[in-house]
């Protein structure tokens, strides 16, 4: 790594604002050719919003970019891959049924004219560029026969051809989003050697992982990012695991979670070796009157997907629940309603409403068979339903609103709304603020003490520690699709949960 | 229920019929506007049928096969001798099982709609040209033809039976559960389904509603050609779709009016009969209502993008 040649990337004084929110406040990262820099965070601290700016997919509203040592504007991903920046998401972004080839050249193969493949060149091309990047790959292989790890070799491959020629590497810099989360170790170890490769012939790399002992094996430097700001940028042989772990989760836990405890009572809920293939192993935990069990865990450690089984949206295949004292199978979401399950879906666009209805009518959705008299449902009677609700919760809106004009804090009032007037007395949160304002954050805090006042238990997930710190009475850690550590209020730390949800604690 | 949105398709109706009006006087006559009513009634049931299951995010291409597998049920029992109420039970009975097989298919098997009702499409009309072997059952008797003969007052049979449709099944889509759930289907069946509403029960009842809607127009059709035909009902899907697309239902799902969709099929009946009136050529009016459908919807897709 020199540093007498001028940086390959500097951003200075990043901000991207989305309404309601901060995602990036004055964030600098400079990247030097043959430099692997980590960047740290927890979900939501900005990481891929401003990865996302780098390429051109989201616009800064302020800052400055420079690329070796000129000032440049992106508006676009076009002018991002002019500039040499590559990014290499986590879903990967191929055609299975086309061959190797096609897919690294999609859109760019070498043609004889008129459109006309010029298949020759296109497998010449391509046998060159992995061997170029020492992979092993035969360029005719359709894509659904690879492996998720040969997958990612050929996304890789498709971020650093060259159209014009099919080899070298025009590529300058290379984001790579959590490359390595479904790879198996030996995969791991090829895709390392592949970054060494990379490297020493001056492509610098934006590495984005959770895994902390992958920053220490492969970067040079880090920089940390927390709630849209840099804490922390530094080299990787001055800082340790602890610090590390430290700056990523140091906030402040205000006084603005007025978190009631009541002493809990009878066992609501309890779940023994519950287990559904690929994404969740040996979940047991139990949930009782009066509780809030708090779910923590990094994205896809299997947070909701448990709250999708517990919800019968989706079923186990091992394990068993047990409600109110009974063992229930739920294969339908009304099996779990019956049982008194509520759940606030992490996705409310997609899985909490349907948008073109009105509030009146998403809200008595659940309950259409108490309202209706032999089916038919009276002349106003799910806007009478609607009103105390609306009322109760402070949706700003009248019943007879479309929903999809409603705000998002407005909008998962409707959500919550529609578990109020039924039976639920388990209700299970997923994310229950996430892109709400704090005006709404507080009164869903507020909603959820006077649920276990009234005698209702709560599983609460979120990716914000020091609300699930301040909300829960024991807070569950997840890692991998299992339970990796359990806190009780009194001793659970950000640090703690954070090192067990990186899978470090144990 | 007339919302901002159909108020588009009810100028286009008064404008089309200005326009005809000017051009040939014979076009405003009582006699004229009933014929087309007559003509329009069968479209514009099955176009009911066809609305509820666009809304509910889905497409019904078996409609004019099931049209024509009821009808030559009806046409074998009532030429067999069996009463006229078992006939109609059983040309109803017939179509509402097609479409809830649709409805399996579809909720059940997880075909996507378009290939289910696709294969239901051909198979039906197979079944009907099979057990005719290709020939029209013909002659019943007054009793039975006077669903197309009789009139009630000067409204003729026909658009007697198409009105009581409209009023029940508007009815059932708007003040119903069942109603109700069609549109949350439509508008996001994942949020319907964790809702805890029986998604995939209440899709098999939709397409067989489709089923027995296009079976009570097979009636009638029966009972106006005096003939029950295997070969009857071709195309009426396409009309039927038109009629409710025209009529501002999306094929996205989640929203429509019948009250649009009738709207829908009068513009197409009513543009049939004045190109005829203005003798256009049969070939050349497919052109213009290839137009008008295109048209129809290209004005309410930019209408809807202009508010957003």
């Amino acid at each position: 790594m020199t540093t007498a040649e001028p940086p390959v990337l500097e951003m200075r004084g990043i901000r991207k604002a989305f309404p309601g929110v901060v995602a990036l406040d004055g964030v600098d990262l400079t990247l030097h050719a043959g430099e692997v820099h980590m960047l740290l965070g927890e979900n939501g601290a900005g990481k891929s919003t401003l990865m996302k700016i780098l390429s051109g997919a989201y616009r800064k509203d302020a800052g400055e970019i420079r690329v070796l040592g000129r000032d440049v504007d992106i508006q676009s991903p076009r002018d991002a891959l002019a500039l040499g920046i590559r990014v290499i998401y986590q879903e990967l972004n191929l055609v299975p049924h086309l061959s190797v080839a096609e897919n690294i050249f999609l859109g760019a193969a070498p043609t004889r004219g008129l459109g006309v493949i010029d298949w020759r060149r296109l497998f010449g091309n391509t046998s060159r560029l992995l061997n170029d990047l020492g992979m092993d790959l035969a360029p005719a292989t359709p894509l659904h026969r690879l492996s998720l790890a040969q997958r990612q070799m050929v996304e890789i491959a498709k971020a650093l051809k060259d159209p014009s020629t099919g080899s070298g590497q025009v590529a300058k810099i290379l984001v790579m989003d959590e490359p390595t989360s479904a790879l198996t170790s030996r995969e791991v170890d090829r895709l390392f050697a592949l970054i060494a490769r990379l490297i020493a012939g001056g492509v610098a790399i934006v590495y984005i992982t959770h895994r902390l002992d992958e920053v220490y094996r492969i970067g040079h430097r880090v920089s940390v990012l927390r709630d849209g700001r840099q804490v922390a940028t530094k080299r990787l042989s001055e800082v340790t695991v602890a610090e590390l772990v430290r700056l990523m989760a140091n906030r402040e836990v205000g006084d603005h979670f007025p978190r009631q405890r009541t002493a809990p009572g009878a066992e609501l809920l309890r779940v023994e070796q519950l287990g559904r293939r690929g994404a969740l192993s040996d979940i047991s935990f139990s949930l009782r009157s009066g509780e809030v069990v708090g779910i923590a865990g990094l994205l896809g450690a299997g947070r909701s997907e448990l709250a999708r089984v517990l919800a019968g949206a989706d079923r186990s295949d091992a394990g068993r629940v047990v409600c109110h004292g009974q063992i229930v199978k739920f294969r339908t979401p009304a099996d779990a309603i019956r049982q008194g399950i509520g759940l606030l879906p992490e996705d409310r666009k997609a899985e909490g409403l349907v948008a073109g209805l009105t509030v009146a009518r998403n809200l008595a959705l659940p309950h259409g068979r108490k309202l209706a008299r032999a089916g038919f449902l009276p002349r106003g009677c799910e806007e009478r339903f609607a009103e105390p609700i609306v009322k109760d919760l402070r949706v700003k809106a009248t019943p007879t609103q479309p929903v999809r004009l409603l705000s998002g804090g407005n909008q998962q009032k409707v959500v919550l709304g529609k578990w109020l007037a039924g039976d639920a007395r388990i209700f299970i949160f997923d994310e229950p603020t996430r892109g709400v304002d704090v005006g709404a954050k507080v009164e869903i805090y507020h909603l959820i003490n006077r649920l276990t006042a009234s005698g209702a238990g709560i599983i609460m997930i979120s990716s914000e520690l020091p609300e699930l710190l301040g909300m829960s009475d024991r807070i569950l850690v997840m890692c991998r699709g299992r339970i990796q550590a359990e806190f009780s209020a009194a001793d659970a730390t950000q640090e703690r949960v954070l090192s067990a949800a990186l899978g470090l604690a144990c | 229920m007339l919302r901002a949105r159909q108020f588009g398709t009810v100028i286009g109706l008064a404008v089309l019929c200005a326009v005809l009006w000017a051009l040939t006087p014979h076009f405003l006559t009582v006699s004229n506007l009933l014929n087309i009513a007559q003509q329009t009634s069968i479209n514009a049931i099955v176009a009911v049928g066809m609305t509820f299951v666009i809304i509910s995010g889905g497409i019904d291409l078996s409609v004019g096969s099931i049209v024509a597998l009821a009808g030559v049920a009806l046409g074998a029992m009532l030429q067999t001798g069996y009463p006229l109420p078992v006939a109609l039970a059983a040309a109803l009975a017939a179509g509402t099982a097609c479409g809830m097989l649709n409805g399996a298919l579809v909720s059940v098997g997880g075909l996507p709609p378009f290939i289910a009702t696709l294969g239901m499409m051909s198979a039906a009309r197979g079944t009907a040209l099979v057990f005719t072997e290709g020939r029209p059952i013909s002659g019943f008797d007054d009793g039975f033809r006077v669903l197309a003969t009789g009139s009630i007052g000067f409204v003729p049979a026909p658009v007697v039976v198409m009105i009581l449709v409209y009023v029940v099944a508007h009815i059932v889509l708007t003040r119903t559960t069942f109603g109700r759930y069609v549109y949350a289907i439509g508008g996001n069946e994942e949020a319907t389904r964790l809702s805890g509403v029986a998604v995939r029960f209440h899709k098999t009842l939709i397409y067989g509603t489709s089923g027995l809607i296009s079976a009570v127009a097979a009636i009638v059709l029966t009972a106006r050609l005096n003939s029950a035909q295997p070969i009857a009902g071709m195309m009426y899907e396409l009309d039927a779709i038109a009629a409710t697309v025209i009529g501002g239902t999306s094929l996205m799902g989640g929203q429509g009016t019948l009250a649009g969709t009738l709207v829908g099929a009068l513009i197409m009946g009513v543009l049939r009969n004045g190109l005829n009136l203005l003798g256009v050529s049969s070939f050349l009016q497919q052109i213009v209502i290839g137009v008008v459908i295109v048209s129809a919807v290209l004005v309410d897709t930019m209408l809807k993008r202009h508010k957003e």
